[in-house]
């Protein structure tokens, strides 16, 4: 065989091997990675900076310190919020644990379990898709192939995928999924109500190196019910720690300080 | 003819009024028999006792002291029910303010003490208008006692007290409320329907045209007797 | 005899008689359209009750005491089979009017063309059913001002809202409404936050999802409630405003919506199996509640089923506690007319005892028996006690006649929009009769004294009297 012939049969071999490789992966695996690109998996810290915009403008901000870890049993994640900005909320804290959430206040040394019916409404929501794992507990399918704009007006080469919820921990009753091939970076997604109204729409941008990994420092969460209503999430500072597990207890949050 | 039972008969009968402190005697020690079928009359001052003695025997009230016997029953026996029972039965009552039930015709003040005694109502109706008409009131028995004179009241309280056929009737000063010619028709009524009727009178007063058609005159004052006077029976 | 004098005397002062016989007819009138009132107003209570929740309510052994404010997990699973059992059951199914599951519920409402949001609770209905609900009027007390119609069965996502929801969601204008809307510029979150140096953002683009949003575009209004799931997952519903009527109370008028049963459940259990709050019954009538409930109660127990049975009564803290009140003002009004009552007819019969003293001598004079005496001027007091309740009863009546026909309205605590007063005496025969005894009975008691004291005159002292 001529060199041509056997490049360009290589190159067709090459090609078959990388679509062949890219099958196997099924819609799971490309969820689960897509949370590996969102999630280091050791307990990390990191600053987290929300401001909230109505049609542009901004009107609030809030600056957290978040501490996340993994429960080997549910393989998700528990979260310490704490308040550090402003000085008026500085000290409060939130403690997430699977669908249970917390809330701690230094004036009055109490906490009190908020049930999810309280959460419902407005930007209080925005935490519980901070951490999720979301190849634990929704189902994925694969959809097909689709380039999408991203939040900074690139195009990108995705898969689309549906998530449903696998089990009564899910928040959303389906997800639509958009994933960057080959990096597996997430980009888009929609939040859909056990109803199938859609509630969110987030977007992930600004990738950067940290925490051992090329990470998005930015998510942009728009309101479906209201669009003017948006709100940034940027996070800095990301670093490991060794998080100890007694501290996703509601008694041990008196004693949790930001550093 | 002398009759062997009294229907009435004191015995040392005493009565004593307690005013506070002070005990009025008002009866001291009076004993007296009268016989049936008499007309008798008690005289005296005001305040002599003589209501007194004509409460006594009317059984209206009771002695402190001495028996009370009426009809041959000894009334010291007698709770006030029983008593109650006897004075309908065998007591009649005249008062000198005729003391007649206002809202009542003359026909049903004359029927009332009947009413005490358990008459039918046929008897009863018999019996009223009989004594009306022996009293001269049939014309006027609808009537309250409001539209009859002095005179024409009497002759009810006549009737009412003679209606039930007692053995006594006790009247106190029957005329004193009476002008001279309406006292001597009463007079002479009272004198006929205790003959007719055959029953004792008993009157206190101070009428002398009274005093002089009685068959027994007792005189009373300050309490006891002083004197006593009895015509013959014809 | 007795009686005859006992009138005759009566009439005799006529002047006495007839204040005496007013103050007791008084006294009866008093309690008679006070009850007569507080009978109508219960009846309003017991009729608003029942046609919402009707007058029997199933569900889920011990949703009544923990179930509020989590309806999700409080819900009656396999509701069709205990419908079922209800409806064949031979005490139950003859004095049932509606048999209906009804789903309870709570959340947010949003308008977002206007961002105007309010918390809600909202009750699920089957929409034929809630007509037929609505038209429950056994005593005539119904609030004519609430409609008897239902929700529209041809869709189910189709609501009904008070006039007072609307105004505070800012719909007077779109729904044409007769109300005000609130002023535009309504108070601004602020921020705790130094926020005057972050920059704007341009978002545009990115929210190119055409979310069909509440209230733009479509035909007819819609509003969104938000509320969780029991596992916690936010959802959503976009509720069709079918109606906006007047809801009777304020509270309820401004948080309260009927929806349709199956939106309701979508909202509340979302991907979970669709359960129910409540098995509701209406009677045809109110007599029946006390055997309905028992029966109920052996039927839960006789098939183990995990279920409660409950009346209005005790669903409805708020009716009870209205007729205690009732009762107990009553009882106070009662007893000052007993006073008044003992009061007059003792003063009216002592007067006449004295005025009579030389009568009493008389008669007793003439035969008549202590106890006779006593029973003569009992006689006239219970006489007068007679007549002034009697009279008293019929100017009652002529009183509550002239009111109802008069047109006049009131407004009960609580409610919105003034209703005709009514006066329900004519169904009430035992406030009647109980009354109109213990007047009588009370005026015998007045005399009863007086009548004693006559009866111990001695008679010597009596005839001495002129």
């Amino acid at each position: 065989m001529c060199n041509a012939a056997r490049r360009a049969f290589s190159g067709v071999l090459l090609a078959l091997l990388f679509t062949a490789s890219a099958a196997a992966e099924s819609a799971q695996d490309i969820v689960a990675g897509a949370d590996r690109v969102r999630n280091p998996d050791k307990p990390w810290h990191v600053t987290v900076t929300t401001t909230a915009y109505t049609s542009g403008k901004p009107t609030d901000r809030n600056v957290f310190s978040v501490y996340a870890k993994i429960d080997p049993a549910t393989r998700q994640f528990r979260d310490i919020v704490l308040y550090v900005d402003p000085p008026r909320d500085a000290g409060k804290m939130v403690l997430f644990r699977g669908t249970t959430l917390w809330f701690y206040d230094p004036a009055s040394k109490d906490s009190i379990r908020i049930p999810p019916q309280e959460m419902i409404a407005g930007q209080a929501s925005a935490g519980d898709l901070l951490v999720e794992n979301l190849a634990v507990d929704y189902t994925a399918t694969l959809l097909g192939d689709e380039t999408i704009d991203d939040a900074e007006r690139k195009t990108r080469d995705c898969w689309h995928l549906e998530l449903k919820a696998a089990n009564e921990a899910a928040t959303y009753n389906r997800v639509e999924y958009w994933v960057e091939k080959t990096s597996h970076d997430p980009i888009k997604a929609k939040f859909f109500s056990d109803s199938g109204r859609q509630l969110k729409t987030l977007y992930y941008r600004k990738f950067a190196p940290s925490l051992d990994g090329i990470r998005p420092m930015q998510a942009i969460i728009i309101d479906a019910v209201d669009p003017t209503l948006v709100t940034t999430l940027d996070f800095s500072g990301g670093d490991y720690r060794d998080i100890p597990d007694f501290w996703f207890q509601r008694d041990y949050l008196p004693h949790v300080k930001a550093e | 003819m002398a009759e062997s039972n009294p229907v009435v008969r004191l015995t040392n009968v005493a009565r004593t009024y307690r005013a506070g402190r002070l005990e009025v005697p008002a009866v001291r020690g009076v004993s007296l028999a009268i016989p049936a079928r008499r007309f008798t009359t008690v005289i005296g001052p005001s305040g002599s006792g003589k209501t007194t003695l004509l409460n006594l025997m009317g059984c209206l009230d009771r002695p402190t002291g001495g028996s009370v016997e009426i009809a041959g029953q000894d009334i010291g026996l007698l709770p006030d029910k029983l008593l109650s029972d006897f004075r309908a039965h065998t007591i009649g009552f005249i008062f000198q303010a005729f003391s007649l039930i206002p809202v009542l015709s003359a026909y049903e003040n004359v029927e009332y003490p009947l009413l005490l005694t358990g008459m039918s109502a046929t008897a009863r109706r018999r019996a009223t208008l009989d004594i009306l008409e022996a009293v001269g009131l049939t014309g006027q028995q609808s009537q309250r006692p409001n539209e009859l004179s002095g005179g024409q009241k009497q002759r009810v309280a006549i009737a009412r007290a003679l209606v039930k056929q007692p053995a006594l009737v006790l009247a106190d000063e029957p005329t004193a409320n009476l002008d001279t010619v309406t006292g001597a028709t009463i007079i002479a009524l009272m004198r006929r329907m205790q003959t007719e009727a055959h029953t004792t009178f008993v009157f206190s007063t101070h009428d002398p045209q009274l005093i002089g058609h009685a068959d027994e005159v007792y005189a009373i004052r300050d309490g006891i007797l002083v004197d006593h006077k009895s015509e013959a029976t014809p | 005899m007795m009686l005859r004098i006992a009138f005759r005397n009566i009439l005799r002062n006529a002047r006495r008689s007839t204040m005496t016989v007013l103050a007791i007819a008084v006294g009866v009138i008093a309690l008679l359209v006070f009850g007569a009132y507080a009978q109508y107003d219960l009846y309003l209570l017991q009729t608003t009750a029942v046609e919402r929740s009707g007058h029997l309510q199933v569900s889920r052994a011990g949703a009544l005491d923990f179930g509020s404010g989590n309806p999700a997990i409080w819900g009656m699973g396999d509701h069709q089979a205990v419908m079922q059992l209800i409806a064949g059951d031979p005490v139950l199914a003859p004095m049932t009017a509606v048999l209906t599951p009804v789903q309870f519920l709570d959340g947010v409402a949003e308008y977002p063309p206007n961002k105007l949001s309010r918390t809600f609770f909202a009750a699920g209905y089957v929409p034929a059913d809630l007509s037929r609900l609505k038209r429950w009027d056994e005593y005539g007390a119904r609030d004519p001002n609430m409609s008897t119609r239902g929700l529209d069965p041809s869709d189910s996502s189709s609501g009904i809202m008070g006039l007072g929801f609307a105004r505070l969601l800012g719909l007077c204008r779109r729904l044409h409404l007769r109300c005000q809307d609130p002023p535009a510029n309504s108070p601004i979150h602020e921020s705790a936050a130094d926020i005057s140096s972050l920059p704007s953002q341009d978002f545009s683009g990115l929210a190119e999802t055409a979310v069909p949003a509440a209230g733009h575009g479509a035909r007819a209004t819609t509003i969104d409630l938000l509320s969780a799931t029991a596992s916690g997952a936010p959802n959503i519903v976009s509720m069709k405003i079918g109606r906006v009527e007047p809801q009777g109370s304020k509270e309820m008028d401004e948080n309260y919506l009927q929806l349709n049963l199956a939106q309701a459940q979508q909202l509340v259990y979302g991907r979970g199996t669709h359960k129910v709050s409540a098995i509701i019954l209406q009677l045809h009538r109110s007599e029946d509640t006390a055997t309905g409930l028992a029966r109920l109660k052996a039927l839960i127990r006789q098939h183990r089923l995990p279920l409660e049975a409950h009346d209005y009564y005790e669903i409805n803290s708020y009716y009870g506690q209205t007729e205690g009140f009732f009762n107990a003002v009553f009882s106070f009004i009662a007893v000052i007319m007993g006073v008044i009552v003992l009061f007059t007819v003792s003063n009216a019969m002592s007067m006449s005892v004295v005025e009579r003293t030389d009568e009493i001598g008389t008669v007793r004079a003439l035969g008549v028996r202590r106890g006779g005496i006593r029973r003569q001027f009992l006689l006239e007091g219970i006489l007068i006690g007679l007549l002034g309740a009697t009279l008293g009863v019929a100017l009652a009546f002529a009183v509550t006649g002239l009111i109802n026909i008069s047109g006049m309205t009131w407004l009960p605590p609580g409610d919105i929009n003034p209703i005709p007063l009514k006066l329900y005496l004519v169904g009430a025969p035992g406030l009647i009769v109980s009354v109109w005894a213990a007047l009588i009975v009370a005026a015998a008691l007045a005399a009863l004294l007086p009548a004693n004291r006559a009866a111990r005159l001695p008679i010597v002292d009596a005839l001495r009297h002129v």
